[in-house]
């Protein structure tokens, strides 16, 4: 049973004896706290700024002609794909699987993510692009 | 073989189990379900965001629907998601470094009653658009 006497999600074995655990657990935690930065300006900026709560298509281009609102809003998806592949992780490692199959979980979710991310990049050249 | 799948499955999901545990397993369950919905939620937003790459129609129509009630229940709730795991998440991050891990369970409390009121706030902010 993982932390079941503290409110901690580190895992108990979760320390210098374990290297690959603390470094997805540290990995997680910075990813987490960029998260909470990102997250509140992605929110902001689309759902409370925007006028009627989502930017229109020409409003959407508009946005994305500043670059340092493109920088942003990479990094919030680099971010944000990373955390959220490493909380599935954690919670696939959960079910005590076997080190061949953790491996083929992290080489499968890797994958995910680098797909996630090229698919986030893809959309905003595209959308630049046409607007 | 069944049995040790079955094993498998009830150990994967022990940390859902809440039922007479104290209050650092609700915390760690409410953790893993809204990281699990935000996930989820994740996946959907990219799949809609692809009608941005349809063109102006395309993506102006589902701004017309995503602005009716049923969507902004939705936001609502992917609020009080972001707003758990965000701060639920800092708790557990500061714990982790070993910052104020004696004092957790205030901790935890505080920064829900936070998130309480900052959904609040943020519940009003979208229905008042």
């Amino acid at each position: 049973m993982p932390t079941a006497n503290t409110l901690s999600n580190r895992p108990a074995s979760d320390s210098a004896t374990v290297p690959r655990a603390s470094a997805s657990w540290l990995w997680q935690a910075v990813t987490g706290i960029g998260l909470i930065i990102l997250a509140s300006l992605h929110m902001i900026a689309h759902h409370f700024v925007a006028e009627g709560g989502l930017r229109d298509y020409a409003g959407v281009v508009d946005y994305l002609r500043n670059p340092l609102i493109i920088v942003l809003e990479v990094l919030f998806l680099i971010t944000v794909t990373a955390h959220a592949l490493l909380g599935a992780r954690a919670i696939l490692f959960d079910f005590g699987l076997s080190e061949a199959a953790e491996k083929r979980v992290t080489q499968a979710l890797w994958m995910l993510g680098t797909l996630t991310v090229g698919y986030g990049l893809w959309l905003t050249w595209t959308i630049t692009r046409n607007g | 073989m069944a049995t040790l799948r079955d094993s498998k499955l009830k150990r994967a999901a022990q940390w859902a189990d809440v039922r007479g545990r104290g209050l650092g397993m609700w915390a760690y369950a409410l953790n893993r379900l809204t990281g699990i919905g935000l996930v989820v939620y994740l996946y959907l937003h990219l799949a809609v965001l692809s009608q941005l790459a349809q063109g102006p129609s395309a993506w102006d129509g589902f701004v017309r629907l995503a602005k009716t009630r049923l969507f902004l229940t939705l936001d609502v709730i992917l609020l009080a998601g972001l707003l758990i795991h965000g701060l639920n998440g800092l708790r557990v991050t500061l714990n982790g470094f070993g910052i104020g891990v004696r004092s957790q369970k205030t901790l935890f409390i505080v920064l829900m009653s936070l998130s309480a009121i900052a959904w609040v706030v943020g519940t009003v902010m979208i229905y008042g658009k």
